[in-house]
């Protein structure tokens, strides 16, 4: 093992991953005070946490003798919790990445081995955002500790976190390589129907990861889990993953062999999952999946459905492509899935709710989703033509086709989610038809109205670079498009207020306040779509690529 | 259609900056119609801001650019109906099959149904990518990326064609082909502006060549005219542009190197 090689390759993964996190490639510079501002600022925010935590903790735990089990608890579940965050993280991280191959491909024909290439992708995994929440969580772990007079067991616990840590990157890694070869294998025997294949699968697993990443941050579920862990921990100790915890557990109830037993067990472990991802590596670290044939027989092109809607052949072509740009590409495959979480967070949530409630709740299932779904789709899509963006400047594709070509390519989905969203709220909140007929109203409302603002905003903030990976816009437009969708959003919506509020009761009213709010989302989406037009003609005449 | 034109490229006194950089500094050029014309120049000498000028992606800050008897910044999509462009490294859509990207071209350009079809049918043949076109694109080679680019500039007909490196990573049957392909559209009228860095080829070529250096047009002229303005009668294109922009004393480098 050579380990400056491992050194150099860390920092090589670890400024591509700061490269993803949001600097423009071309402007990227070294700034070692910036990149310790982001370690400095957890710490410095960990330690007030801590002493906040503590303070409140000393004078209620002066009141209540119980508090001491729940603290030992608190600390004894850490690690595992830490793993379990650390492996969702990394894994967030490498399918970021996965479109950026390129970036990191120079080290497979330098003369590096895979023990030491694989090693620094582990160690470089950890480094950014999740050392910066490790180092938080650390910093108030051990100033909470201070309070408490359990220093020794803060620091074991904070090192065990980052052994934690450094065993999910381990874990992710394995994961990575088998995910290559795996979906290689399924292209290959799946055949044409491989395209559909990987969208569902890719739908599936960014489906899960993203439910039990929200499950993760979101307090109720954190909350959940540590309770979980805490009873778990004793009952599931052959469990690799509640080895370190068990060994804070075994140390602090003076179990000196036990304990040293689950540390042994522990390392034992991680030098395993690392053993395991350096083999694979070397067998799959090159694999390049077969390539998709995606039909089959003779060649003949259609005259689609889109001509007959009256576009032109170059609005319908652009259609076309996108339309298989977001059921091919992996990394537009957001789009579908913010909206099914964005439903069924609140149906799970409001499970059993009748009455204004189960109004409101169906609103928001009904609302919610496609709105969303557009003011996301319309970001991304000039930004989405990545470096290909040569092809659209150079075709005679005038600025009115291109942004009437995009924009109903934004709105079209966003009605189809709307559709379902709306008939699973139907069926779960059983509202009245004039219910679901406003519903529909002001869903349809929003969706062309925040599909103009964020396309408008999109080509406005269009960011065509692919590499570390396609960002598609700019990350300040990003947030500056999220706002005006939201002030947009609540200006269409506001004839409804008195109606949610509970003020509202009369059916009139009713039919005015959606009557204002078409005129309101009308207003907003005339000027949006100029706003767009005029971005599109700028756009097309000062083409950078 | 502008079918009443004298000249295919007319640049008039064309200045573009970018900030502080003087990309293209008042350039004059014409081009008459049916001609190759090979652009060259060291990197950043202003050949690639010039072509992107042309097909009306890159406004110029002053000066005027018609191309086929249209300016180009009073109607930018009719001239780019009329040009076939290949930029250099062309990124393509990877998501699409070969045949997909070259269908929705197709489209973008408004061809028929029936002469697209036969079109794409005859190129992915004389380019041997027969068996490929319904794989997606990112899983093919640098070269057939390139060929997929070529033919996607070729396959409307254009009156005018942009090349930048256009027989990058082309096999030498392929390069073969492009080149006797392109001598066949001169005969019939159609004007290329290419770029290369292989001096060979656009020797081989080109009717006229005009070398870049620093955003001006260092020398225009056929290979005889250029022999004589670097005043080396009986050399290649190679030593007449390492004379003309002042970078033929490699010799030392190459030395230095070798210790």
């Amino acid at each position: 093992m050579n380990w400056k090689n491992v050194g150099r390759l860390i920092r090589v993964d670890t400024k591509s991953g700061r490269l993803l996190r949001g600097r423009r490639l071309t402007r990227f510079r070294e700034s070692r005070l910036y990149t310790y501002v982001l370690y400095g600022g957890a710490l410095f925010i960990g330690i007030a946490v801590g002493a906040l935590v503590g303070a409140s903790y000393h004078t209620i735990a002066a009141m209540d003798t119980k508090l001491t089990q729940t603290e030992l608890n608190f600390f004894f579940v850490l690690p595992t919790l830490v793993l379990i965050y650390s492996l969702v993280f990394t894994i967030f991280q490498q399918i970021q990445r996965s479109g950026a191959k390129f970036s990191t491909q120079a080290a497979y024909w330098l003369p590096i081995t895979w023990e030491e290439h694989t090693l620094a992708s582990m160690v470089a995994n950890l480094f950014g955002l999740l050392l910066a929440s490790i180092v938080f969580i650390g910093s108030a772990v051990i100033t909470f500790s201070l309070f408490t007079g359990q220093v020794a067991l803060a620091i074991s616990a904070v090192l065990a976190m980052c052994v934690a840590a450094l065993t999910a990157s381990a874990i992710t890694e394995i994961i990575r390589v088998l995910q290559t070869r795996f979906t290689g294998a399924v292209y290959k025997s799946t055949g044409r129907a491989a395209i559909w294949v990987r969208f569902a699968t890719t739908l599936l697993f960014f489906l899960v990861f993203y439910v039990l990443y929200f499950y993760v941050v979101s307090g109720s579920g954190g909350t959940t889990i540590v309770q979980g862990v805490s009873f778990g921990q004793q009952v599931l100790w052959y469990v690799p993953f509640v080895w370190l915890g068990l060994t804070l557990y075994s140390f602090t109830k003076g179990l000196l062999l036990q304990g040293l037993a689950f540390l042994v067990l522990s390392f034992l472990f991680i030098y395993a999952l690392y053993y395991i991802a350096v083999l694979l590596n070397g067998r799959f670290g090159l694999y390049e999946p077969p390539a998709i044939t995606v039909s089959s027989g003779v060649y003949a092109p259609r005259k689609g459905v889109l001509s007959k809607l009256g576009f032109s052949p170059p609005e319908a072509a652009l259609m076309r492509k996108d339309l298989k740009a977001f059921t091919r590409r992996r990394e537009l495959m957001v789009i579908f899935i913010i909206p099914i979480i964005i439903c069924i967070a609140p149906i799970i949530e409001s499970h059993g709710v009748t009455g204004h409630s189960a109004v409101f709740t169906f609103a928001l299932v009904f609302l919610f989703p496609a709105s969303f779904m557009a003011s996301m789709a319309g970001s991304f899509m000039i930004g989405e033509e990545g470096q290909a963006v040569w092809r659209v400047y150079s075709s005679p594709i005038s600025a009115g086709s291109l942004v009437k070509a995009k924009y109903f390519f934004v709105v079209f989905f966003p009605i189809l989610i709307m559709a379902i969203t709306g008939a699973i709220g139907f069926i779960v909140f059983h509202p009245s038809l004039r219910a679901v007929f406003v519903g529909l109203f002001e869903s349809l409302l929003l969706i062309f109205t925040l599909g103009a603002v964020s396309l408008s905003d999109g080509i406005r903030g269009a960011d065509f670079n692919e590499v570390p990976r396609p960002r598609m816009v700019d990350q300040v437009w990003s947030l500056l498009n999220l706002i005006i969708c939201l002030v947009v959003g609540l200006a269409i919506l506001s004839p409804f207020f008195p109606y949610v509020l509970g003020v509202g009761r009369s059916i009139a009213g009713l039919y005015q306040a959606a009557l204002l709010s078409a005129v309101v989302a009308m207003i907003f989406a005339a000027i949006f779509y100029r706003l767009a037009l005029g971005n599109a003609k700028e756009l097309l005449t000062k083409a950078e690529m | 259609m502008a079918a009443d034109y004298s000249l295919a490229v007319e640049l008039r006194g064309v200045v573009k900056r970018y900030g502080e950089i003087l990309a293209v500094d008042g350039i004059d050029l014409n081009i008459k119609p049916g001609e190759i014309f090979g652009l060259l120049g060291p990197n950043g000498s202003g050949k690639s801001t010039t072509m992107k000028m042309l097909l009306g992606l890159v406004t110029p800050d002053s000066g005027s650019v018609n191309v086929l008897g249209i300016n180009v910044e009073e109607n930018p999509v009719k001239v780019k109906q009329l040009l076939g462009y290949v930029p250099e490294s062309a990124r393509l859509y990877e998501f699409l099959t070969g045949i997909e990207y070259l269908d929705f071209v197709g489209d973008v350009y408004g061809m028929s149904t029936e002469d697209k079809k036969s079109r794409i049918d005859e190129y992915l043949k004389a380019l041997q990518l027969e068996g490929r076109e319904r794989d997606i694109i990112s899983s093919y080679s640098e070269g057939m990326k390139q060929k997929i680019a070529l033919i996607s500039a070729f396959l409307h007909r254009p009156k005018l064609l942009i090349l930048d490196e256009p027989l990058s990573g082309l096999d030498p049957r392929s390069a073969r082909i492009v080149k006797d392909f392109l001598h066949e559209l001169k005969a019939q009228g159609v004007t290329t502006i290419m770029s290369t860095h292989v001096l060979e080829i656009a020797e081989a070529l080109c009717d006229r060549i005009g070398i870049m250096y620093h955003g001006k047009l260092l020398a225009l002229g056929t290979m005889t005219e250029l022999r004589q303005m670097a005043k080396l009668p009986s050399s290649g294109l190679e030593d007449i542009f390492l004379k003309l922009t002042g970078t033929g004393d490699v010799r030392a480098i190459v030395e230095e190197l070798l210790k």
